[in-house]
């Protein structure tokens, strides 16, 4: 990463011990123009703003996220448009963008799979995206990637799970850029009702491998400020949350100035808890 | 040809096809199932008690059985390997029997599935009551429906079937559901796939699993006509039964291997499951493999008449035979493919599976290209009695009361 992409900026300024908030959305969700809408409603309160590129086969996501992406393609999300709206979305915001998607919606657009990553990461880059989490590439499969990141200065962020071995960790920490994205638990995506032990265990044991160049967030199963403010506890640098934003989209579908509000409501609730 | 024991990789690659597509949180469970499977594949012991499971209680080997009055229809000598005498009625118990057997000996202690028309949910069902291990079934709502007979058989058996509500709630979306499932329960849980897909090391030890099916069928030629067969033809979905029955042949270069996938109305149209012959390379499920999807890589709804082939993508290794050119594929339409359910119930007093019936359709739309000579073995994987209700509302017949008396 290039000290111009916005995670190394945010990272590199960070005030004492800052903490980060990052929330999840799925591009298009419930449609591209209130996606977009609500994205720039909440940017106050985020640090950086996770956006899911759908995917037919989600194997990682649980059902909240899942019937997000359903939703997406019912109003007619692709890949394409999901990046012109985040292309839209970078006029209106600095902080940095992360995209989450799965590793064939990246490989589309030539013969090759070289090629194709080339120009799907050039799109990426051009859209204002500064890094990527792929739900289904391990270490093992990473390398194209990776070349691709460096070349299109973009961070391809590792998730460690707490099923990870101190073998695969040490591993994973040569080649990851931007932050961890550390699982909770042993699970899918979904809120959860309280922060688990191995949550704990498991951030103490990712904080003592990394330094201040690589923070670690946590994500998986946090679904209220209390979670939030556990985790951070733990010695978490940020927090993710996914899940329970995208049930605040889907219960209230009806009314979207509600939507609007219950959704505002939330975001400086965690980013207060946080604080 | 020196191809045998060559692939996959360390890597889990069969050239550029395979892989490990996987969820980090699953890697270390895939890593346990490969280590495991090394240490006990060449293990006598182990292979002993594979081999008694599979001669005393499925009934192995399977007769590769001379059909008369087929071959003189069809003007060739037409062998069938008759999977589907095995116990449960399908190749597919080699598999899960060999799978369970190896979870047994990793100490896990329940099995998850996913199933199609339930052809390998039920397998599974048998290798969870036979261990003793507690077995959850994964299943399309949509294929709940459609194939009540078999949700009951599992049910019978002890297992429970879960019905899966998302995406498409076929066969794909009961591997996605699977999956979710087995990463939050990989502790005890061993995932019990069902067919060459999927992340390494699926595809290699599923193959393993099933290559009894071609090492019998290279004894029993040479025993029966001393000489090896012109082709081998077999039905592709996921491919395991194909595998199963091509891999001891694969350096064998003078016997045609021949997959046939599922065209369903027609290849013309968008209801087919032909990925190996129109699918374009992709990721799903865990492995670089021919897929039916759109530009951006969403994966397409497929369909075929057969339960069991009806799903987007193809095993790596298949494509990797496909583009080394040592595979020959072909298709069957449902149309086809009922018709030659029908002739060989008609000729031969056997009933094949619909999916089994695609590689009896191939054969007699393909007759006049083998000679009187020639030596075909076609591998019946399963029997059709599990399909009678789905071809009955095709095939009808009538009961005139004045030809009873």
């Amino acid at each position: 990463m290039s000290n111009q992409n916005r995670l190394f900026k945010l990272f590199n300024d960070r005030k004492g011990n800052e903490k980060y908030f990052m929330p999840f959305f799925v591009a298009g969700d419930p449609s591209i123009d209130k996606f977009k809408e609500i994205v720039k409603n909440i940017e106050p309160y985020a640090d950086i703003i996770e956006i899911g590129i759908p995917f037919s086969d989600p194997i990682a996501d649980g059902p909240t996220i899942q019937e997000g992406n359903v939703r997406a393609f019912s109003s007619g999300i692709n890949t394409k448009k999901a990046l012109d709206a985040i292309k839209e979305l970078r006029k209106f915001t600095e902080k940095p963008f992360i995209i989450l998607t799965y590793y064939n919606i990246l490989i589309q657009g030539a013969k090759t799979i070289e090629d194709s990553i080339n120009i799907t990461f050039k799109n990426l880059k051009e859209s204002g995206i500064d890094g990527m989490v792929i739900g289904d590439l391990p270490i093992e499969e990473a390398d194209l990637v990776l070349d691709a990141c460096e070349k299109y200065d973009l961070a391809l962020i590792f998730l460690v799970a707490p099923s990870t071995t101190e073998e695969r960790l040490e591993r994973i920490l040569t080649k990851a850029r931007g932050f961890i994205y550390l699982i909770s638990v042993m699970g899918i995506t979904g809120a959860r009702e309280t922060v688990a032990q191995v949550t704990k265990d498991n951030i103490s044991r990712i904080k003592k491998k990394t330094n201040k160049n690589l923070p670690v967030f946590v994500g998986f199963g946090i679904s209220k400020p209390e979670h939030a403010k556990t985790i951070i506890k733990a010695g978490a640098d940020g927090i993710i949350i996914g899940s329970a934003i995208v049930d605040i989209i889907k219960n209230n579908l009806d009314n979207f100035s509600k939507m609007k509000e219950k959704l505002v409501e939330f975001h400086s609730k965690i980013k207060n808890s946080i604080k | 040809m020196d191809y045998i024991g060559k692939f996959p990789n360390k890597l889990g690659r069969f050239g550029d096809f395979g892989g490990i597509f996987a969820p980090e949180i699953l890697m270390p469970a895939l890593d346990e199932l490969n280590k495991a499977y090394k240490k006990y594949i060449n293990d006598t012991s182990f292979q002993e008690e594979f081999y008694n499971i599979l001669k005393h209680y499925s009934g192995r080997p399977t007769p590769l059985y001379y059909t008369s009055r087929f071959s003189e229809y069809i003007g060739c000598r037409v062998y069938l390997k008759r999977e589907d005498l095995n116990h449960g009625g399908a190749h597919k118990i080699n598999n899960v029997m060999g799978q369970a057997l190896l979870a047994k000996k990793m100490g896990k202690k329940k099995l998850i599935a996913e199933t199609g028309a339930g052809q390998h949910g039920f397998a599974t069902a048998i290798a969870g009551a036979y261990f003793g291990m507690e077995t959850k079934v994964f299943m399309g709502e949509v294929d709940v429906k459609r194939q009540a007979y078999n949700v009951y058989r599992m049910q019978l058996l002890g297992a429970e079937v879960i019905p899966v509500k998302s995406g498409s709630r076929t066969l794909k979306d009961a591997i996605n559901e699977g999956l979710r499932y087995w990463i939050a329960h990989v502790h005890d849980t061993h995932y019990l796939m069902g067919s060459v897909v999927g992340p390494h090391p699926y595809p290699m030890l599923v193959r393993e699993f099933q290559r009894v099916i071609g090492k019998e069928i290279k004894q029993q030629i040479f025993e029966l006509e001393d000489k090896l067969p012109n082709a081998i033809i077999a039905c592709i979905g996921g491919g395991s039964n194909a595998i199963g029955a091509f891999y001891d042949f694969v350096n064998d270069e003078e016997v045609q291997l021949i997959g046939v996938e599922a065209a369903g109305e027609g290849k013309e149209t968008d209801k087919h499951s032909i990925a190996l012959g129109l699918g374009r390379r992709g990721v799903l499920h865990g492995a670089m493999q021919y897929l039916l999807q759109n530009e951006y890589g969403n994966i397409l709804e497929t369909h075929s008449i057969s339960a069991g082939l009806d799903y987007p993508g193809v095993g790596p290794e298949h494509c990797y035979l496909n583009e080394i050119n040592r595979l020959i594929v072909g298709d069957a339409t449902d149309k086809e493919t009922l018709d030659a359910f029908k002739k060989l119930s008609e000729l031969e007093g056997i009933i094949p599976a619909l999916e089994s019936s695609h590689a009896i359709a191939y054969l007699i739309k393909n007759k006049d290209e083998f000679k009187k000579d020639d030596i075909v073995v076609i591998n019946l994987s399963g029997s059709g009695s599990k399909d009678l209700s789905i071809v009955s509302e095709h095939i009808k017949f009538k009961i005139e009361p004045k030809d009873i008396l």
